[in-house]
Formats: C-alpha cells, sequence, structure tokens
C-alpha cells in the first residue's frame, strides 16, 4: 500500500505540469495580456495629462518606444514561444519563485500570502460548524428515520442541497445586509477596526462573518448530512447489528458502540479535500460579500489580467487539490482496514 | 435484464411506477414539463408583439414572422408597430379596430422607460409590469421567461454534448484498459484540477463569449464526470456473466457494447440527467452573474442576480430571480431524488 501511495504522489508531477501548461498557455495565446492592459493605462493617463495641461488631446499610443515596449516584455518574460516561456516560468516555480505580480509590482507570494489568514478563517470555521452539527444530525435523522424531524430536517437540508451557495448568498445579502441592515454588506473587518479592543475585534469579525458563513455552510451541509444519516441507515440494517440487538443488546449501544464507528467511513473519504477549501474559499461568495480573501484575489486578478499571480494562484490551488485527494484515500485506509489500495483496480 | 431499451418492458414499467408514487418528483416533473411547454411559446404570453390585430376588418398575427410597419396600420411610421400604442390609438378612435396583447405585454429588450422617472421600477398590475423593472426600464417577467428557456436549452445542449463525449470515451475506457484507459485517466486528472471558471474568465476578457464558445468551453471541461462513472460501470458490466456469454457467442466489440453494456448502464445515465441539467443551469447563471457570460442584453437570470445585488433597495429584481432559481433547481432536483430512488430503491430496515 505504502508503493501505491508513493506512486500516487509521483503522479501528482504529470498532472501538475499538465494542468499549468494548459492555462499558461490560454494566457499567452489570447491578446490584451498585461502589457497591453499597461499601454492602455499609460495611453488614459497621457491623454489626461494632455488634455488638462494644453487642452490638446495627445495620442497616446505611442506613449512608449518600442524599444521600451520589448523591454517590457522582456521584463514579464513575454517575448518568447509558449513553450519556452512556460520552462522558464517552470524552472523559477520550481525553485519556490512565483514571480512578480505585474498589477503591484510585487512578488507574487507576497501578494498571496496576505490573503491566507482571510481564508483560513472562513475555511476552519466552515468545517468545524459542519462537522459539529451535520454528524448528530445525521445520527438523529437516521434513528428517528420518517418522522416529523426526519422529514422537516430533510426539506431544510434538501433545499440548501438544491440551491447553490452563491444564490444563497445574494438572498442574505438583499434581505438581512440591504432591507434590513442587520448585518454589514461587505468586507472581513470594519473600517475602524484597529481602534477596538480585544472583545470588540472578536465581535467585529463575527458580526461580518455571519452571512458568509451561512452561505458557506449551506452546501457542505446537505451532503454531509445525509452522507453520514445514509451511511449510519445503511449499517443499522446490517446483519452484524440486527445480531447484536437479537442477543439483546441496548439499541443506544448497538448504535454508538458498533454501527456509528463503521458509518464514519464514508465522511472520511471527503476529509482530504477540506483542504482545498480551507484554504481557496470560494470565488463567488468572497466576491459576492467582497471579502479581500484567496478567492476574490483570483477573480481580481483574472479581471485586471495579472497573469503571474492567476498562475501563482493555480499552482497552490492545484497542488492543495490533489495533495487533498491522496490525504482522503490516506484517511479511508487508516479508518477502514478492508480497504487495499493498490491492488487489482488501482485507479479506483 | 438484457435489453432495457425505450420499448416498455416489465423494470421499465416498474420503475416508472415507482417514480410516479414519489408524490413530489412526479409533480415537479409536471410543473417542469408545463413550465417548459410554456416558456417554448413565450412569445405568445409574454411579448410585446400583439397576438391579433384586426385592423379594418382584416385580421393580422404579428407574433412570429418579420415585423409589421406601423404604415400597415395607418401610423406614421415604418419601423416595427408599437403595438401597446396601437392598442391605445384603436380604442380612442373606436372604428371597430382592436388589439388583443399577450398578458405580458413586453419582451426581454425594450426599455420602457417614464418620463422624468429613472428605473427601476417597481411591480405595478396598471402598468402589467407585475414584477417590476430591472434598471434600465426591462420587464423582469420578460426578462425571468426568456432567461430560463435560454438557461434550460443551454443546459440541455451541455448536457447531450458531455454524455455523448462521456458515453464514448467512459465504455471505451472501461472496455479496452490498457493504455487507453491510462492515458484519459490522466487527462481527465488534468482537466478536473483546472478551475474553469478561470479559463472562461481568460478567454471571456478577450472575446465576448457567444452562446457556442461558452458551450465549447463547458463541454471542454464538463465532459469527465459522466466519463469516470461509464467507465467504472462498463468495467463492472464487462466482466458479468452476460457479457462473457455474449463475446462467446462472437459477438463484436461493438455489439456486446452498444446493444448489452449500454442498456445495462442506462439507470446511471438516467440518474444523472436531472442533477447535470441543475449543475448547468447554475453553471450558467454564475458565469453571467461575475459579468463573462452571454453578452448583453442577452436575457440572463446571472445578469439579473448582479442587477439585484448592486440594487439592494429595489428588492424586486433580486428577489424575483432568487425566487425563480430556488423554485426551478428545487423542482429540477426532486426530480432527480425521485429518478434515483426509482432506479435504486434502497429499502432500510429501522428500527421502532
Amino acid at each position: 500500500m505504502t508503493s501505491y501511495f508513493i506512486r500516487r504522489f509521483l503522479l501528482i508531477v504529470p498532472t501538475f505540469i499538465g494542468v499549468t501548461i494548459l492555462v499558461f498557455a490560454v494566457t499567452r495565446l489570447v491578446p490584451g495580456g498585461p502589457i497591453e492592459r499597461m499601454l492602455q493605462e499609460a495611453a488614459m493617463a497621457g491623454s489626461d495629462v494632455a488634455a488638462s495641461t494644453s487642452g490638446f488631446a495627445g495620442h497616446g499610443a505611442s506613449s512608449l518606444s518600442d524599444a521600451q515596449i520589448d523591454q517590457l516584455k522582456a521584463y514579464y518574460g513575454f517575448d518568447k514561444p509558449v513553450i519556452v516561456g512556460y520552462a522558464e516560468w517552470l524552472g523559477k516555480v520550481v525553485e519556490l519563485d512565483l514571480g512578480t505580480s505585474t498589477r503591484y509590482s510585487e512578488p507574487v507570494w507576497d501578494t498571496i500570502k496576505d490573503r491566507f489568514p482571510i481564508s483560513i478563517f472562513y475555511g476552519v470555521t466552515t468545517l468545524i460548524l459542519t462537522y459539529s452539527v451535520c454528524i448528530p444530525l445525521g445520527i438523529v435523522k437516521a434513528i428517528r428515520h420518517k418522522t416529523t424531524f426526519d422529514n422537516l430536517t430533510s426539506a431544510v437540508v434538501f433545499f440548501g442541497y438544491a440551491i447553490p451557495g452563491y444564490v444563497v448568498a445574494i438572498a442574505l445579502l438583499t434581505v438581512f445586509a440591504g432591507n434590513l441592515g442587520w448585518f454589514p454588506l461587505s468586507g472581513f473587518v470594519s473600517d475602524d477596526f484597529d481602534d477596538l479592543g480585544t472583545l470588540g475585534k472578536v465581535a467585529d469579525v463575527a458580526y461580518h462573518a455571519v452571512l458568509p458563513l451561512i452561505a458557506y455552510l449551506a452546501g457542505s451541509f446537505a451532503v454531509t448530512t445525509m452522507l453520514m444519516k445514509n451511511s449510519l441507515m445503511d449499517n443499522l440494517a446490517a446483519e452484524y447489528v440486527r445480531t447484536a440487538i437479537a442477543k439483546g443488546m441496548a439499541f443506544r449501544r448497538a448504535v454508538f458502540a458498533h454501527a456509528f464507528r463503521n458509518s464514519l467511513v464514508p465522511i472520511a473519504t471527503s476529509f482530504g479535500n477540506n483542504i482545498t477549501l480551507i484554504v481557496t474559499g470560494s470565488f463567488l461568495i468572497e466576491q459576492i460579500f467582497n471579502i479581500d480573501g484567496f478567492g476574490l484575489l483570483g477573480w481580481e486578478s483574472l479581471v485586471e489580467r495579472d497573469y503571474p499571480v492567476v498562475m501563482g494562484i493555480l499552482v497552490i490551488s492545484s497542488l492543495l487539490f490533489m495533495v487533498g485527494n491522496i490525504l482522503s484515500d490516506i484517511c479511508v485506509a487508516l479508518v477502514d482496514p478492508r480497504v487495499k489500495f493498490g491492488s487489482g483496480e488501482s485507479s479506483q | 435484464m438484457i435489453g432495457t431499451t425505450l420499448a416498455p418492458n416489465p423494470l421499465t414499467l416498474k420503475q416508472w411506477q415507482r417514480f410516479k408514487s414519489i408524490r413530489r418528483g412526479y409533480w415537479s416533473a409536471i410543473a417542469l414539463g408545463v413550465a417548459l411547454l410554456l416558456s417554448a411559446g413565450a412569445e405568445l404570453l409574454v411579448n410585446s408583439r400583439a397576438l391579433v390585430v384586426s385592423y379594418q376588418g382584416e385580421w393580422h398575427f404579428p407574433t412570429y414572422g418579420d415585423f409589421i410597419p406601423g404604415r400597415t396600420f395607418g401610423l406614421d411610421y415604418d419601423y416595427e408597430t408599437n403595438y401597446r400604442d396601437l392598442k391605445r390609438t384603436f380604442s380612442t378612435r373606436g372604428a371597430g379596430d382592436w388589439v388583443l396583447m399577450p398578458p405580458v405585454p413586453y419582451d426581454a429588450f425594450e426599455n420602457d422607460l417614464k418620463a422624468g422617472v429613472y428605473p427601476p421600477y417597481a411591480p405595478s398590475v396598471a402598468s402589467r409590469h407585475f414584477l417590476g423593472t430591472d434598471t434600465t426600464g426591462r420587464d423582469i417577467v420578460a426578462r425571468l421567461v426568456y432567461g430560463f428557456r435560454l438557461a434550460f436549452a443551454f443546459a440541455a445542449i451541455l448536457l447531450a454534448c458531455n454524455f455523448a463525449i462521456g458515453i464514448a470515451i467512459g465504455c471505451a475506457m472501461g472496455f479496452w484498459g490498457g493504455a487507453f484507459d491510462l492515458l484519459f485517466q490522466r487527462v481527465i486528472e488534468i482537466l478536473n484540477n483546472v478551475p474553469f471558471l478561470y479559463v472562461i474568465m481568460i478567454v471571456a476578457s478577450v472575446i465576448v463569449p457567444g452562446f457556442w464558445t461558452l458551450m465549447a468551453v463547458m463541454v471542454f471541461f464538463g465532459w469527465t464526470g459522466m466519463t469516470w462513472y461509464m467507465r467504472t460501470s462498463t468495467y463492472k458490466e464487462k466482466s458479468r456473466e452476460y457479457v462473457l456469454a455474449v463475446r462467446a457467442l462472437g459477438a463484436s466489440s461493438k455489439r456486446q457494447i452498444a446493444s448489452h453494456i449500454i442498456p445495462n448502464t442506462i439507470s446511471v445515465i438516467v440518474t444523472f440527467i436531472p442533477f447535470s441539467i441543475a449543475s448547468g443551469i447554475t453553471a450558467l447563471t454564475a458565469i453571467d452573474y461575475l459579468g463573462f457570460g452571454l453578452p448583453p442584453p442577452t436575457p440572463s437570470w446571472g445578469e439579473l442576480l448582479s442587477q439585484g445585488t448592486r440594487h439592494l433597495w429595489s428588492p424586486w429584481i433580486g428577489g424575483s430571480v432568487v425566487v425563480a432559481m430556488v423554485l426551478v433547481l428545487l423542482m429540477v432536483t426532486y426530480v432527480g431524488e425521485a429518478v434515483r430512488e426509482a432506479f435504486d430503491p434502497k429499502q432500510f430496515t429501522y428500527y421502532e
């Protein structure tokens, strides 16, 4: 089994190259890269200055000479063919250098690093809330299958399952932040955050976090709860639980000592994927609530065509995603001794 | 089980019975069917063109076909007739001419502006803007109905493409295995790892994507899901006795796959349809919401959503589209759950 996981880790390399080369090629092949954007800005600024000083609208396209443009292109590595550019980029990534942001003119890693704490805060809180509510809820729903409680909670859970998180986010924003004014419209903290006391800071973060957290939870809640419920019911119906009850074991004990432990296995299969959620957050929800996290950074750098940052985010998120998948499999192998990876169908 | 085709056999009948017995899925399917039929004929219900115009004893049906210039009805212009004005003109003139308008007399593109007041206008029965207008004075009912039709069509075509590719490649992977399987496993893993919103946004920041460009990008990244499931089920079916038997009888690979394996994996395929539709609608709306989807002024739910978040104090904009989305997605998911249960009836024993 160790050899299986080593092989899985080695397979990260070709996949990583495939993913990055695909996105790298797209960013290079489409016109309108960062250089063009800079030229545009320079042209606009130039014509503004010209217009305000002499009333003469200078044509700004020539504000940079061709030699200067070539210099800029060489500086950002846009002067080479895709493959050469990619090889150079990859060489730098291997040396843990993600390049320089064309928008902020600072190292990509510094730009990305600043956003981690916010995304991790939401990721970890969502994770804790999901597991601490969904597992007990799933157990109760399985034991009280088809009672009023089960049907009622199913309706709520189902709602969260069918409706994507960003629609929930927009609905919450419209009702509770916009029209009722109970919660702030956007941001991670208030503007006067630095002046608040410790308690005030905690309250401020929590106050801003309520709506985004509900939106984050809406999706993950449903899947985990139903997974817990269904797998516990499968186990309750299994022969070994029936035998235990037939032999006179108390129902509570049969559930918690036998069925519960086995039904945690499917939950473990998705555990490793949380690592991606924790760090990367959600593109759309961060955008809706204007939370300055990893997802919003990705969106902004795409809009601004800051491709070094886009590639940097891709590197981190794809690595995390792949490691998360392998971690999930390791979790499964750890909790379930029946699972044998690497024999027979190796790719399952 | 062999030959679970479209012809009703006992198993299909039983599955249909089970589907019907799941009330909310059954009724959702009916409601969705009605909604689709109505939206297919939306031009007759929500349109700025009149249904019938009776002018000087002659009847005109302007709904479909080329526009009828105003001069036809004795007006003084050559561009398309404004039927709402025409109706007013006819009724004040009272010469026996009349105009029959659809229930919602607006289309998805016209800006119905009032002098001196800026849109968005609140819902009003008097002006027949039953859900109000958006920020440029376009009727929200019209935007919703035409947006629904477009999103559903998009999701359906997307599903057809994804399933066609997914079933073909998935079956081949499961059936042949070996190098072909390994190669496509890597391809799928790579495509799964590329955040497809990124690619769509990069592409969309350069060219304004049309319906088919968006479709192409989404198919490019979307076929992998179905492929993976088909691969697994083909792999399972391939080693079962009935396939071994037909192979022993000399059936070709094509025949084994087409007339034996695929019919037996039909439950996987059918179960995925409703969920794929839901995710197609969700994805298109998300891209439109971010402003990288279908070009304006295409009626789109995502565009309405983004207007809603920018105009929180006009809650009828965001409110109507959120409610519409919730209703449609809930119904689609109810149908999906019912289909899944009909094909895979899991009987639980539980303790009283």
